[in-house]
C-alpha cells in the first residue's frame, strides 16, 4: 500500500517537560486516520510538529518519502474556528489556495464549482463570511482546504461547537468530499464517537507525554450508524482506553 | 529552560546597552563640537551642582525642581478626579454621553498651548492659570480613555451583575470599573506626559521659578549646560513617573499580569 | 410513589420579536411550558436561535413581547433572588479570583465577610475547586471556570438554578466529567435546575424532562420525561434509542 505520511520516532521536549515521546505511524495515500487522545494529552503541539509550525526535538515527518516542508508540500489545516477570509465571497475563498498555487484558470473554475456542487452551497457562492453561519463558514473552510488537493488536510476538532443533528450533517459532508478528492485526511478529535464515526483507523495515544498506546481499526460499512451494537462496541473499547473522568 | 533565562538576561542587558551609547555618543558629540554649544555630560553635572553655591532665581535646582513637580501634581491630581468621574458619567451614561460629551469634543482639539494667551490674560501669570493650564493638557486622555474603558463591559458581565443583585452603584464598583482600569490607567500614563509638557510651556512664559524658567534663563544667557540641566532632570522624573506608575498597575490589577 | 408536583415556574405564551429598521425577526414565539420543584428540566434545541433569549426573559435581563412567566406563583420581570444562572463562557470576572467571582452575589446582598467566605467556601469544595480559591480565571482550565461559574451560581442559594449550555465550549471528555459532577452536586442539593443544551446525548444524560424546541423560532416541538434511573449508561441500548428518537424530530439549522 502507498505510505503518503511517515512519522518516525517523533520527539518533543520543552526544556526538561517531554510533551510528545517516540512517535511513529504512516498514513496511506487516502486514507482517514482519526487521531484520539485524553483531553490535554499534546494533540496541539503534535499537530504544530507536523504543520513545522515548530521543530521536534527529534525524529522525522516525511511526505511522499521527501522530508515534509511546507515550501515543497501541500499541507492545509483546519481548524476549530472558522477562519474563512472575509472580504473574500465563499467562491473566492475555495479558490484562494488554487490562486496562490497558480493554477490555470479553467482549472481553479472546474475545482470550486465541484467543491461548491458537493457542498451544495452553490446559491451561496456570491455571499461573504459576515452573512454566513458559523456552520456554513467552516463548510466553506474546509470546502477550500479539499479543493487544494493537498498531500495532507489536518483536521483539529473542526466540529466541535456544533450541534450533534448539524455535526451528523457536516460528518456525512466531509466524508462526501473526501471520497470524491481522494485526500489523505488525518483528524483529530476529543470526541471518541465522531471518531469512529469517520475513520477508517483510529490513533489512541496515552496521556502526557504522548505515545501511541494502540490503533484500531474500524472496519465498519458507511454509511454508519451510531446505535448499531458493532458500533458500540467499537466506541465502548475506545473509552475504556481514554477514561479519565 | 537554561535557553530561557539566557534570552530573558539578553532582554535584561539590551537597554542597558543603549543608554550607554546615548551617554557615550552625546560625549563623542560634545567633544567633537568643542563642549560649548553642546557640553558634555561632566559640565551639565558640575553647572547643576553650582546652582547649590549660587542658587538662581533664589532657589537651587532642587527647589525649581520641587516648584515644577507640585504644579504638575496639583494639575494632574485635579484632571485624574474630574476626568475619571466625567469619564464614567459620559461613559456609563448615554444622554450625558450626548450632551456633555459633544460639548467636551469641541475643546478637545484646542492645543494645551494655545491656551497660554488667554489664561495670561485672564489670570495673569500667578498659579492659577499654570495650574488650569496643565488640567487643560492632561483632562482630555484621562477623561476619553475613563469613558471608552467603561463602555468596554461586556453586557454579560452586566447580566451577571444584574442576576446577582447588584444595585447601580455596586455594579460600577464590582465590575465596570474594574474593567475600566487598564483604559483608565493608559490615560493617566498619557496625561502625565501631556502635563509635563503643558508645565514647561506655562513656565517658559514668565515664571519666576521652575524648571521652565531654568530653560528659558540658560537659553537668554547662552547657559547651553543649565539648559541640558534642566531637561535631563524632566526626562529623569518623566521616567520616574512612568516606572512609578507600572508599578501601581501592577499593584492594582494582579490579574493583568 | 407518585409526589405531588409544585410547579415551581409556569411560563405561558411566551414571545419575543425584535423589531428592526423595517424588519422583525422572531426568535421564540408562543413557548409555554411548566417547571416542577426540584427537577432537572433541559430546554434542547439546535443552532443558536431563541434559546439563550428564551432564558434571559425567564430570569429578566431580557424583556418579552407578550406572555408571563410566573416564579413560585409570582408574575416575575425582572431578576430576582429566587433565580441565578450559570453561563455559557467568559462569565467570570476577569479581574476577580475564584473566591471574589463566587462571594459577588452575597457581596451584593452585603453578608458579612466572614459568613459569605464560609458559605463560598462549602460550595467551591463541592465543586472540586479547593486550593484554588485566590487564582485568577485565566489561570485556570475551561472545566474549571464552569466549575467556578457554578459554584458562584449555588452560593447565593437559589430556588431555581437556569443554566445557559455551561459545557458547550468544554471539549467532548471533559464534558463528560461535568456531567457526571453536576448530576452528583444536584442529587446533593436538589435545586431546581432549568438547563439549556444543543447536545442530545448530554440533554438525555441528564433529564429528567426534555423539552424540544425547534430551530428558528423556537417554540416546543416536543416533550420528553427521561425515566431512566441515574447515574444513567452512555452506551446503554435504551439510553441510545432514546437519543435516536429525539434526534429524528429535531430541526437541523444549518
Amino acid at each position: 500500500m502507498d505510505e503518503k505520511v511517515k512519522v518516525e520516532h517523533l520527539t518533543k521536549k520543552y526544556g526538561d517537560l517531554l510533551v510528545l515521546d517516540d512517535i511513529s505511524f504512516s498514513i496511506k495515500k487516502g486514507e482517514f486516520l482519526c487521531i484520539v487522545g485524553p483531553t490535554g494529552c499534546g494533540k496541539t503541539t503534535f499537530l504544530n510538529l507536523l504543520t513545522k509550525i515548530i521543530e521536534p526535538t527529534s525524529g522525522n515527518i516525511y511526505i511522499d518519502g521527501i522530508p515534509a516542508d511546507p515550501k515543497v508540500h501541500n499541507i492545509s489545516s483546519v481548524f476549530q474556528e472558522p477562519s474563512a477570509f472575509p472580504w473574500l465571497t465563499a467562491e473566492e475563498n475555495i479558490e484562494y489556495g488554487l490562486r496562490i498555487k497558480k493554477y490555470d484558470n479553467k482549472y481553479i473554475k472546474e475545482q470550486s464549482s465541484k467543491i461548491l456542487a458537493l457542498l451544495g452551497l452553490e446559491d451561496y457562492k456570491n455571499v461573504y463570511p459576515r452573512d454566513m453561519s458559523v456552520s456554513m463558514e467552516q463548510r466553506v473552510v474546509i470546502g477550500r482546504a479539499f479543493a487544494m488537493n493537498p498531500d495532507l488536510l489536518l483536521m483539529d476538532e473542526p466540529y466541535g461547537q456544533m450541534d450533534i443533528k448539524m455535526r451528523y450533517y457536516l460528518e456525512d459532508e466531509v466524508i462526501r468530499l473526501w471520497k470524491v478528492t481522494g485526500s489523505t485526511v488525518l483528524f483529530v478529535t476529543h470526541n471518541l464517537e465522531e471518531a469512529v464515526y469517520l475513520a477508517e483507523r483510529v490513533l489512541v495515544l496515552t496521556n502526557k507525554p504522548a505515545t501511541i498506546k494502540t490503533e484500531i481499526d474500524v472496519g465498519l460499512e458507511r454509511p454508519r450508524k451510531v446505535s448499531s451494537p458493532d458500533f458500540v462496541e467499537i466506541r465502548k473499547q475506545l473509552t475504556d482506553m481514554i477514561k479519565w473522568w | 529552560m537554561e535557553q530561557f533565562k539566557k534570552k530573558n538576561l539578553i532582554y535584561q542587558i539590551l537597554p542597558l546597552v543603549s543608554v550607554s551609547a546615548l551617554i557615550l555618543s552625546w560625549i563623542a558629540f560634545s567633544l567633537a563640537t568643542g563642549g560649548i554649544i553642546f557640553p558634555g555630560p561632566a559640565s551639565v553635572v558640575r553647572r547643576i551642582l553650582k546652582t547649590f553655591e549660587t542658587p538662581i532665581a533664589g532657589m537651587t535646582i532642587i527647589g525649581h525642581t520641587l516648584i515644577s513637580l507640585k504644579r504638575v501634581l496639583t494639575g494632574l491630581f485635579i484632571s485624574c478626579v474630574s476626568g475619571i468621574s466625567i469619564g464614567i458619567l459620559v461613559g456609563s451614561n448615554r444622554y450625558l454621553k450626548a450632551t456633555l460629551g459633544s460639548f467636551l469634543e469641541i475643546f478637545r482639539p484646542i492645543p494645551p498651548i494655545a491656551w497660554i494667551p488667554i489664561m495670561i490674560m485672564w489670570f495673569g501669570i500667578g498659579e492659577l492659570p499654570k495650574i488650569l493650564l496643565i488640567v487643560l493638557g492632561s483632562f482630555f486622555p484621562v477623561m476619553l480613555n475613563t469613558a471608552s474603558g467603561i463602555s468596554l463591559v461586556n453586557k454579560i458581565n452586566l447580566d451577571v451583575g444584574q442576576i446577582f443583585g447588584g444595585s447601580k452603584i455596586s455594579i460600577l464598583k464590582e465590575i465596570v470599573l474594574p474593567t475600566a482600569l487598564p483604559s483608565i490607567f493608559s490615560g493617566i500614563r498619557t496625561s502625565v506626559s501631556c502635563g509635563w509638557t503643558v508645565v514647561l510651556a506655562a513656565e517658559m512664559m514668565g515664571a519666576q521659578q521652575g524648571l521652565g524658567l531654568l530653560v528659558m534663563k540658560g537659553w537668554g544667557i547662552n547657559d547651553m549646560a543649565l539648559v541640558l540641566g534642566a531637561v535631563i532632570i524632566i526626562a529623569f522624573i518623566g521616567a520616574m513617573f512612568s516606572y512609578l506608575l507600572k508599578r501601581a498597575e501592577r499593584l492594582l490589577m494582579p490579574w493583568n499580569r | 410513589m407518585e409526589q405531588i408536583k409544585t410547579k415551581k415556574v409556569e411560563v405561558r405564551n411566551l414571545s419575543k420579536i425584535f423589531f428592526q429598521k423595517n424588519s422583525s425577526f422572531e426568535v421564540v414565539k408562543d413557548v409555554s411550558f411548566d417547571v416542577y420543584d426540584g427537577e432537572f428540566l433541559v430546554l434542547l434545541g439546535p443552532g443558536r436561535c431563541g434559546k439563550t433569549v428564551l432564558l434571559n426573559m425567564l430570569i429578566g435581563t431580557e424583556t418579552r413581547t407578550s406572555g408571563e412567566i410566573h416564579i413560585n406563583g409570582a408574575e416575575s420581570g425582572k431578576p430576582s433572588p429566587a433565580m441565578s444562572m450559570v453561563f455559557q463562557k467568559k462569565a467570570l470576572l476577569p479581574f476577580k479570583t475564584v473566591m471574589e467571582n463566587v462571594e459577588l452575589g452575597l457581596k451584593f446582598q452585603k453578608i458579612e465577610k466572614e459568613q459569605r467566605r464560609k458559605i463560598c467556601q462549602k460550595y467551591i469544595d463541592l465543586v472540586g475547586l479547593h486550593g484554588f480559591e485566590n487564582s485568577y480565571p485565566h489561570e485556570l482550565s475551561g472545566g474549571m471556570q464552569q466549575r467556578a461559574g457554578i459554584a458562584r451560581a449555588y452560593a447565593v442559594s437559589p430556588d431555581i438554578l437556569i443554566m445557559d449550555e455551561p459545557f458547550g465550549a468544554l471539549d467532548a471528555q471533559t464534558r463528560y466529567q461535568m456531567e457526571e459532577e453536576l448530576l452528583q452536586i444536584w442529587e446533593k442539593e436538589r435545586k431546581t435546575i432549568i438547563f439549556v443544551t444543543n447536545n442530545i446525548e448530554e440533554a438525555v444524560y441528564l433529564a429528567d424532562r426534555i423539552i424540544l424546541l425547534s430551530s428558528c423560532p423556537a417554540h416546543v416541538k416536543a416533550v420528553f420525561p427521561i425515566e431512566l434511573p441515574k447515574p444513567r449508561d452512555l452506551f446503554d441500548p435504551e439510553f441510545l434509542r432514546i437519543r435516536e428518537q429525539i434526534e429524528t424530530q429535531t430541526d437541523l439549522s444549518l
